[in-house]
């Protein structure tokens, strides 16, 4: 284990050495943004508060509705943390810069295996943690508990997700065991995507809110039976929300027992885990190492890229885009996981209970809110990282006859397009089955149409102003500060959007109802102010990150 | 033809390239030497562009590339110390790419790419995906790609790290014909024999500032030694003498 500690310990310092490093202006930097994402981890405070403080004042069943809530989102956490440990454990067990140094190093494959695992479940698992912390927090302010339910929780946490990543991650050792052959592990690869975008469809279709719904239950009694019921009781999830419960109660036994539980599976876990990696991982590391020998036809550019950029640099670097973005086996499957989310999406709205055309109207403008925390989730995962992920290949373009404002461009267009499709698709299909009225489902359909371009320009700033071109991950660039701030611009500014077409959207009612009349004056201040919203979203990431792009240097 | 002014870089308060002037000739190969960390690779930066100078000019092909840096840009090309090129394009892509990056036109392309992977050996794999390729063939690549827009001038860094002999030789034979044409070489190396064959003027650097500039004979008549190959010119302008003693302790 000497060697883990050495390998371990060159992390630190290289923590270290990065913070001691920094110059003011960076630290500064630094510092502001950082309190941004303290602010953004505050609204959600605020949201979850909100919410379970509601829950609780529910009569007779408020506590049981307050546990069920999170028993629910305890699993949502478990099962988001396990996919993503098995996307980020791919590249960092087998594709990582330095592992050829680490297994040519006089230290064992498993000192190098524990050393790269941890480091996937780190980055797997880190901001789904951090974003527990304010949920935690919300639930002691609404029980009325001290800090020694918020110490309980932070004990429970860490074996939680380390025990989910572990499973991940062990998905990831036996796929590149079992096939070491580049295509057929691209194959599966796609198939199990597939198989998880079908299972989340057929669990959405199961309908599982007619549960919490006493009016979808025909018997009082079957309603309670549910939510007394364990959530996925064999699964982890279940036993952090009972420990959670026994701290909450203030039974240190109970809780005591589940700690062990946790710590105990988790330890159990990981440590058939590195017996796994022990049989299988060098076979699948030396067989990631191979690459594809894979012929290609020689692709050409399609008609509408012809027809849209012509021939020359722009042109190409879009062609360049296209190429290298559909032969990335890990976008296939984020692209199936966001077919079956779109699809899933559409179904919950066709099944939400509203009978009055008025409600299914407002509903429509607010699903403007929804569709835009979609479109930024896709942001933060497709755009964001889109200049970063020029990698070391950078210098290619840094020394063409190009100028960044053109690749910027560039990206702009080539995420522009598809997120486009899915906004008009939620915005429109939305619409339709919700039959929502003409001047609503106009107003957030251009909504949308704004807001899809808008995160797209936002993404592409923040991530200019934030280039990381030496990570080997996709997951560093998305969990890093600078995706943590275009997370929360982005936020903030589909909130804003809504607050703004709100005025036009409440005269509109007032009117409908016989309560007001149409104020053409308000509704040009609400346009002047969507337009200066839009303004700074458009420009001012744009700007600063063109010219951080510009003075970058490595 | 490259003009260097004064050029400085400087990184907190290390200076790594200090007040370098330089002028390499239209049809001149210019071999830029000197040990690790003496701020060469700063330089090829500063002078492709990738880095802003703190201070100074730099002119190439009569451009300033401060100020009309695309018309700079079209001018050169640049074979980085690591061959790095988006591994999810074919070979044949990749140069494709770069032809129409650097606005080759078509016609062109369509002749000059089969013949330059033709000419690198590396037509058998041209359809291949660049993750495939090992360093060298990444080499050959990146060297084809420049070689395809005809650049007047050619900033190389490291440029034969990775080749087999047969290849190594291929490049020194069209660095050669190349600078007959008048094309203008600044290349960055270590290995002093190459330097020394091939160059027609050195440039000793160390810690960012050029100490010794001329052809083999003004180096060897600088350093104050005779029949010495650039090798112990080198090792004398840039400390011989610390070399025997560490030599003496192993």
């Amino acid at each position: 284990m000497r060697g883990l500690g050495l390998l371990l310990r060159r992390r630190a310092l290289s923590a270290w050495n990065t913070l001691a490093h920094f110059s003011p202006g960076e630290w500064a930097r630094n510092l502001a943004f950082g309190l941004a994402g303290l602010g953004l981890l505050g609204g959600m405070h605020y949201g979850f508060y909100r919410l379970l403080a509601y829950l609780s004042t529910v009569e007779l069943i408020g506590t049981l509705l307050t546990w069920k809530l999170t028993a629910m989102m305890l699993l949502m956490t478990l099962a988001m943390t396990t996919i993503s440990s098995l996307l980020t454990s791919l590249t960092t067990l087998f594709y990582s810069y330095d592992l050829k140094f680490l297994v040519k190093a006089p230290v064992s494959l498993r000192v190098v295996f524990l050393d790269k695992s941890l480091e996937s479940a780190f980055f797997a698992s880190w901001m789904i943690g951090v974003v527990l912390i304010p949920y935690a927090a919300a639930l002691a302010r609404v029980l009325h508990l001290g800090a020694g339910f918020l110490a309980a929780f932070a004990v429970l946490v860490p074996p939680f997700l380390l025990l989910a990543a572990s499973v991940g991650i062990g998905f990831t050792l036996l796929l590149l065991y079992f096939f070491p052959s580049s295509r057929t592990r691209d194959v599966i690869w796609v198939l199990s995507s597939l198989s998880l975008t079908v299972v989340y469809g057929l669990v959405r279709f199961a309908r599982p809110e007619r549960l919490i719904r006493p009016d979808a239950l025909g018997v009082v009694a079957e309603y309670l039976r549910f939510l007394q019921a364990p959530t996925a009781p064999a699964l982890p999830s279940w036993w952090l929300t009972r420990g959670l419960r026994a701290a909450a109660a203030g039974h240190w036994a109970a809780w005591g027992r589940e700690a062990l539980l946790l710590w105990g599976a988790a330890a159990a876990t990981y440590a058939a885990l590195v017996a796994l990696a022990g049989r299988t991982y060098f076979a699948g590391y030396s067989g990631a190492q191979e690459g594809g020998l894979r012929r290609r036809r020689h692709a050409f550019r399609t008609l509408p890229e012809e027809l849209a950029a012509g021939r020359g640099a722009s042109s190409a670097l879009l062609w360049k885009e296209r190429l290298s973005f559909f032969r990335d086996v890990r976008h296939w499957s984020q692209i199936l996981l966001i077919a079956g989310l779109v699809f899933v999406y559409l179904f919950s709205v066709r099944r939400l209970p509203l009978n009055s055309p008025d409600l299914r109207s407002l509903i429509s403008f607010l699903n403007v809110g929804a569709a835009g925390f979609v479109l930024s989730a896709l942001g933060l995962r497709f755009t964001f990282p889109a200049v970063s992920l020029e990698g070391r290949a950078w210098w290619v373009l840094k020394s063409a006859p190009m100028t960044t404002a053109q690749v910027m461009r560039q990206k702009f267009l080539f995420s522009a397009v598809p997120t486009l499709a899915v906004a008009v698709t939620l915005g429109a299909a939305t619409n339709a089955l919700l039959g929502a009225d003409a001047f609503t489902a106009r107003l957030s359909l251009a909504a949308l149409v704004v807001v899809a371009l808008g995160v797209c320009a936002m993404g592409i700033g923040f991530g200019a102003m934030f280039p990381r071109f030496t990570v080997e991950n996709i997951h560093q660039i998305e969990s890093s500060l600078g995706g943590f701030v275009y997370m929360a611009a982005c936020l903030f500014y589909v909130g804003a959007t809504i607050g703004i077409l709100s005025w036009p959207m409440q005269m509109h009612f007032q009117q409908r109802f016989g309560a007001g009349v149409w104020d053409w004056r308000v509704a040009a201040w609400a346009g002047a102010a969507w337009l200066v919203l839009n303004a700074a979203a458009f420009a001012a990431p744009w700007t600063l990150g063109l010219r951080a792009l510009e003075k970058h240097e490595e | 033809m490259i003009e260097l002014e004064g050029l400085t870089k400087r990184f907190g308060t290390h200076a790594a390239v200090d007040g370098l002037t330089l002028t390499v000739a239209p049809g001149e190969i210019f071999g830029f030497l000197g040990p690790n960390g003496a701020g060469k690779t700063t330089t090829v930066k500063m002078i492709t562009g990738l880095l802003k100078p703190t201070a100074g000019t730099v002119r190439v092909a009569g451009f300033d590339v401060a100020s009309r840096t695309l018309e700079a840009k079209r001018a050169m090309g640049l074979v980085p110390d690591e061959p790095f090129v988006y591994p999810k394009l074919t070979g044949t892509e990749y140069l494709r790419f770069i032809g129409e990056l650097y606005g080759v036109a078509l016609p062109d392309m369509r002749r000059r790419i089969p013949e330059l992977l033709e000419l690198f050996e590396l037509t058998p794999r041209g359809g291949e995906l660049v993750e495939s390729y090992s360093h060298g063939m990444r080499q050959k690549l990146v060297l084809a790609g420049i070689l395809l827009h005809e650049p007047k001038v050619l900033v190389l860094d490291e440029p034969m790290v990775g080749l087999d002999p047969k290849s190594g030789r291929l490049v020194k034979d069209i660095f050669k014909r190349l600078a007959a044409r008048g094309t203008t070489i600044f290349m960055c190396t270590h290995v002093l024999e190459i330097a020394e064959k091939l160059c027609d003027r050195l440039g000793i650097m160390i810690e960012g500032r050029l100490v010794a500039c001329g052809t083999v004979a003004e180096l060897r008549e600088r350093a104050q030694t005779t029949g010495s190959d650039l090798e112990g010119i080198f090792l004398s302008l840039t400390g011989g003498a610390e070399y025997s003693a560490l030599l003496r302790y192993l």
